[in-house]
């Protein structure tokens, strides 16, 4: 095996921090595809230019999507990476993984592939790095015969992703590893048939907290929230205060919506102010705890800059109740898609097709009532606009007030 | 219409398109309806068949997917032929 001098990439081992330089040398020990991995990156380095070029034409018989073709400029001087395509397989729900699943994982992309792995990819998948073109009908029939499917890629749905929900976490407001299993179930179509204008994550947190950032990743957010008040337990409120806690500055000062009061004694919230942000309550843990009807909000339209810049997701639904069968989620799921679908040109996100065909217009698609909640920002212009059928009816009653008399207001 | 004519009508259609323009499945569903007034589902099923028996294929370019007729490479590739 042909044995790389690599003094750039080496400065990346420095430090006492986990590096990726020293986990693709220790494959590269013993897989040459790894081993011509870091002798071409040590080349990027060197001459700054990335010789990766990537899409085409690969993947596996029947889906349109989990493996990405990635090939080197450099396919002569390091052979190993001239083809060195990328598998998505499709992770479980919160990533849950036995020991035993993790080996199966590897041991076939050791047979197949460079043996580098990327758990888990900003999609959620887990991503396997490095194969050849000859190899991804064998990799999906092993992978598959296991139980493992391929993840999305593409102008498809992509994998779903969730936080770990109530596999570990009290502040759940509903079963994120369920939905996100159901809606990949549901959508199997939509993830490996790609036919949208361009890619749609979903992405499911339970609560604010949003461990899977999908406020600012996922073209829908599916966020846990509850609709009761914030129950507060004023001893252990003192005994934070007594442990060294600045109230005042740490809880009440950092509330988004100021709906907090603490005068040395007691911890009140005006609930009808609080925006359910979860600031106070993973601060307070012990002494906050929230109560009620327990749902989730949807937001929509995030995404990071190609066509227009990068957006956050906003609110469309401010609670939906989230228990199985899920139909109203997908349901909404479907109108949303119907919508994007009449509306995009290749390449436009649902977040960029409702900045430009407005939210009157993606609301009115989607059959969901304008209210205050999914206001993004105060208006900026003055003007008012009707639809026709809001100058018939106008018109109408014009027409009948000037028949009969009588004005109503 | 017979499911094999359905698909040869398909097949002209991604044919005519080729090097022209990139179709998506959408495309290719629409302009087979237009053309003929059949049923969207109905070809859609006739296209996704295809699809599996590699008649045709996803394609993938400029962050985009489309469908179009496989190179002999890669129906070498997959076996479909020698």
């Amino acid at each position: 095996m042909k044995k790389y001098d690599t003094p750039l990439i080496d400065e990346l081992e420095k430090g006492p921090w986990p590096s990726f330089v020293t986990e693709m040398k220790k494959s590269a020990k013993k897989n040459e595809m790894a081993n011509d991995a870091v002798g071409h990156l040590e080349k990027c380095f060197k001459t700054k230019v990335g010789y990766w070029k990537h899409g085409g034409i690969v993947g596996v018989l029947g889906y349109g999507g989990g493996v990405i073709g990635r090939y080197s400029e450099l396919g002569d001087e390091f052979p190993g990476v001239a083809h060195f395509h990328t598998v998505r397989i499709n992770q479980p729900s919160g990533f849950f993984y036995t020991s035993a699943a993790l080996r199966e994982i590897c041991d076939i992309w050791d047979k197949y592939g460079s043996g580098l792995t990327n758990v888990h990819g900003s999609t959620g998948d887990l991503v396997l790095l490095g194969t050849k073109t000859e190899a991804l009908e064998a990799i999906f029939a092993e992978y598959s015969s296991r139980g493992w499917d391929l993840g999305g890629s593409g102008s498809a749905l992509r994998t779903p992703s969730c936080c770990v929900g109530p596999g570990r976490c009290e502040w759940t407001n509903y079963d994120t590893l369920d939905l996100s299993y159901a809606l990949t179930q549901e959508f199997q179509d939509e993830i490996h048939r790609p036919t949208f204008a361009y890619k749609f994550k979903i992405k499911m947190s339970g609560c604010a907290c949003d461990c899977v950032a999908s406020i600012a990743r996922a073209d829908m957010s599916i966020i846990g929230t509850w609709k009761g008040n914030i129950e507060v337990n004023q001893d252990e409120v003192k005994n934070y205060a007594k442990n060294g806690m600045d109230i005042n500055a740490e809880i009440v000062g950092m509330c988004p919506t100021q709906c907090m009061s603490y005068d040395g004694k007691e911890l009140r919230i005006n609930n009808a102010e609080c925006s359910r942000c979860m600031h106070c309550i993973t601060r307070m843990t012990k002494a906050l705890r929230p109560t009620g009807e327990r749902g989730a909000t949807i937001c929509i339209g995030s995404k990071a800059p190609i066509v227009v810049g990068s957006l956050l997701s906003w609110v469309i639904v401010p609670f939906i109740k989230v228990e199985p069968p899920y139909t109203e989620v997908k349901d909404l799921v479907r109108k949303i898609w119907e919508w994007w679908d009449e509306n995009a040109k290749p390449r436009e996100r649902i977040g960029e097709v409702i900045e430009m065909k407005g939210m009157r217009s993606f609301l009115e698609g989607i059959g969901q009532a304008p209210i205050p909640q999914q206001i993004k920002e105060p208006r900026k212009d003055p003007f008012m606009f009707y639809t026709e059928d809001d100058m018939a009816a106008f018109k109408a009653k014009e027409a009948e007030e000037k028949k009969t008399g009588k004005y109503k207001f | 219409m017979e499911m094999s004519e359905l698909q040869d009508k398909i097949f002209a259609f991604c044919e005519a398109a080729k090097g022209k323009k990139k179709l998506k499945e959408k495309d290719i569903i629409n302009g087979i309806n237009a053309e003929s007034g059949l049923d969207k589902d109905e070809i859609k099923k006739a296209l996704r068949e295809m699809i599996n028996v590699g008649r045709l294929m996803y394609s993938y370019g400029g962050g985009a997917s489309s469908v179009e007729i496989p190179s002999e490479e890669y129906l070498r590739e997959k076996g479909l032929i020698k």
